[in-house]
């Protein structure tokens, strides 16, 4: 698994690939909190190119959730692959987390221009 | 479809658990397994074999777990046994999955996502081991 990230105004885009799970889970838990603990409010979670998630790797988005709602924070996901979708959905995320189809629309959700190139 | 049967033995290490879902997908595709059976099946065993390394014993170091799929007759039949300490996840309590997000509570994931994706989910205690089955329908 991969992570990385980069600033688009006040938007923090974070990319993960590959497998999410018990294994991989714990770095980016400490990748994301670290995010949240440096303010950084508005996280946008690019999942395109993430294939699997397991229990472990769906915790550390509720953290992360849980975590940004009473600091006024907000997570937005997009891009998910339906085999992942299906397992966010699965778990009752759909009702929680904001989940968009794209990043356009992710970036929209949380007040940032869309990018110039898609 | 084609029958068959295979055993895997994983050290009790979640870092495992990517090499047992490789072998999971090259059996599945040997046996004409539907991809999307096989990626509940790989799922449903991830969650599985985490629990019994995670919470199965004091100490998982040296210690292993066995992985048992067959394939047969429009079915994939698992089982995950460990000689780990009492433990059966299925007792985990149900997440309530129309709480609000400062409600949701952190437990009990796994194993809903292995009741949910999987037909069948049984625990047993036999000869001191701990042995969770699944088992998958597919067409």
């Amino acid at each position: 698994m991969q992570i990385n990230e980069h600033k688009q105004g006040d938007v923090t885009i974070v990319t993960i690939d590959d497998h999410l799970d018990t294994a991989s889970a714990p770095q980016f838990e400490e990748r994301l909190l670290g995010l949240v603990d440096a303010g950084a409010l508005k996280i946008l979670i690019d999942g395109a190119a993430l294939a699997y998630v397991n229990s472990a790797g769906l915790k550390v988005f509720l953290m992360v959730a849980k975590k940004l709602e009473p600091l006024g924070g907000r997570m937005v996901i997009s891009s998910l692959q339906p085999s992942v979708f299906m397992i966010f959905e699965m778990i009752g995320f759909t009702r929680i987390m904001k989940i968009v189809p794209t990043r356009d629309e992710a970036l929209r959700e949380l007040g940032a221009p869309p990018t110039a190139t898609s | 479809m084609h029958e068959g049967s295979i055993t895997i033995h994983v050290a009790a290490d979640v870092r495992e658990i990517e090499r047992l879902n490789q072998l999971v997908r090259r059996f599945g595709e040997l046996h004409e397994v539907p991809s999307r059976t096989l990626y509940a099946v790989n799922l449903a065993l991830d969650e599985l074999v985490t629990n019994a390394v995670l919470y199965g014993f004091d100490d998982p170091q040296g210690r292993q777990i066995t992985v048992r799929i067959a394939a047969a007759a429009g079915e994939l039949v698992a089982s995950v046994t460990d000689e780990g300490k009492h433990f059966n996840p299925l007792d985990a309590k149900v997440p309530d999955l129309a709480a609000p997000l400062a409600e949701r509570d952190m437990g009990g994931l796994g194993i809903h996502l292995v009741r949910s994706l999987m037909d069948h989910v049984g625990y047993s205690r036999d000869d001191d081991k701990n042995v969770l089955t699944i088992r998958k329908h597919f067409r």
